[in-house]
């Protein structure tokens, strides 16, 4: 057996180093959707208690997670981390770039309640949520679910819902998934390269 | 003989000096590190995280847990598979072997800490009561710390 070293060698082993720092082909470390799914569209009511649509977001690029308040351990770990991706990036993309949160929990997560929590986080954290109607029209729109426990003793209940931020361009056409597995500097680099693009 | 009489007395008071240090404060059978409560605003639930070691020789098993802070406090692990996140109650406890330990940290085991009585501040202590099976006592008071939300 052959130990020696071709251009073949080489080029398998970089792949395989780039497969091990977790990014795909085209060097993501989320997932690449640009044309999978349709641009953003959706009614809502916002944490002022305004109704809003999309218009809400017109022009500038932005990265939506679904979730809800009542949820301690894995919202508030993602959200710190897109926050803190965010502060990462270079002027003037980190300031062009707006958060949002949609809570798939509307019986609980009222506009004041959404207000407290998405300011904990950033002052660009925009909250939203809607009737069941509303959201099932927006997470449909992107193949994703939620869905409600049994309600407990006291009336608690968990909910279950999309781990992953959906980054859309200012076109508000979504270009990438930010799995949860992503750490802040990954988070960083993957919105720094498609916020730069021409 | 002066030198073995030397050598036996040097061996009793080594002998001494080890039964001592053996005498000395038992160790712990458990230890409790980095205990947070990450500050959630608005009134919902909080996490709380830490590392507990079992030191004793032992298998013991956390069953539950309460605090004067909050009205309920339940033992949860969140599961992220296929794209979707959700939490189970960890409605058998958290088993910890002697010599290893149990970590409670975002992404996965947490003490979900709902119903909170009173508006918490960062750097507050919280104290959390731990309850055990396999150690006696069986409720171990831990101070948590609050820190910020932003905080893993």
């Amino acid at each position: 057996m052959s130990l020696a070293v071709t251009p073949g060698r080489i080029i398998a082993t970089i792949a395989l180093v780039l497969l091990a720092a977790g990014c795909d082909d085209e060097g993501w470390h989320g997932k690449n959707i640009t044309g999978l799914m349709p641009e953003l569209e959706f009614r809502l009511t916002d944490e002022n208690g305004n109704r809003v649509s999309e218009d809400v977001f017109a022009g500038r690029p932005v990265a939506m997670y679904f979730g809800f308040t009542h949820c301690p351990d894995i919202c508030p770990t993602t959200l710190a981390r897109l926050a803190a991706a965010t502060r990462r990036l270079p002027e003037p993309i980190s300031q062009d770039l707006q958060l949002a949160f949609v809570s798939v929990d509307p019986a609980r997560d009222g506009p004041e309640q959404l207000d407290k929590y998405t300011g904990a986080f950033s002052d660009r954290m925009l909250g939203l949520t809607g009737t069941q109607k509303q959201l099932q029209a927006l997470t449909r729109r992107y193949r994703i679910t939620y869905g409600y426990d049994e309600p407990d003793a006291n009336g608690d209940y968990e909910v279950s819902h999309s781990s992953a931020i959906f980054v859309f361009d200012a076109e508000l056409e979504p270009r990438l998934m930010l799995l949860d597995s992503l750490e802040v500097p990954q988070m960083a680099e993957d919105l720094e390269r498609l916020l730069t693009m021409p | 003989m002066k030198l073995a009489s030397a050598i036996v007395a040097l061996v009793v008071l080594l002998a001494g000096a080890l039964w001592w240090v053996g005498q000395m404060a038992p160790e712990s059978p458990i230890e409790v590190d980095n205990a947070r409560v990450r500050l959630v605003p608005g009134g919902g639930p909080m996490a709380g995280y830490m590392e507990i070691r079992n030191h004793s020789d032992d298998v013991i098993r956390l069953v539950g847990a309460a605090s004067p802070a909050f009205g309920n406090v339940m033992i949860h692990r969140t599961i992220l598979s296929d794209g979707r996140a959700r939490m189970q109650h960890q409605s058998d406890g958290v088993r910890i072997v002697p010599g290893d330990s149990a970590v409670f940290k975002p992404r996965d085991l947490h003490l979900m800490l709902m119903q909170p009585k009173g508006a918490l501040e960062v750097g507050d202590q919280v104290e959390i009561v731990l309850r055990f099976e396999g150690i006696a006592p069986a409720e171990w008071p831990v101070a948590f710390t609050v820190v910020p939300v932003t905080l893993e």
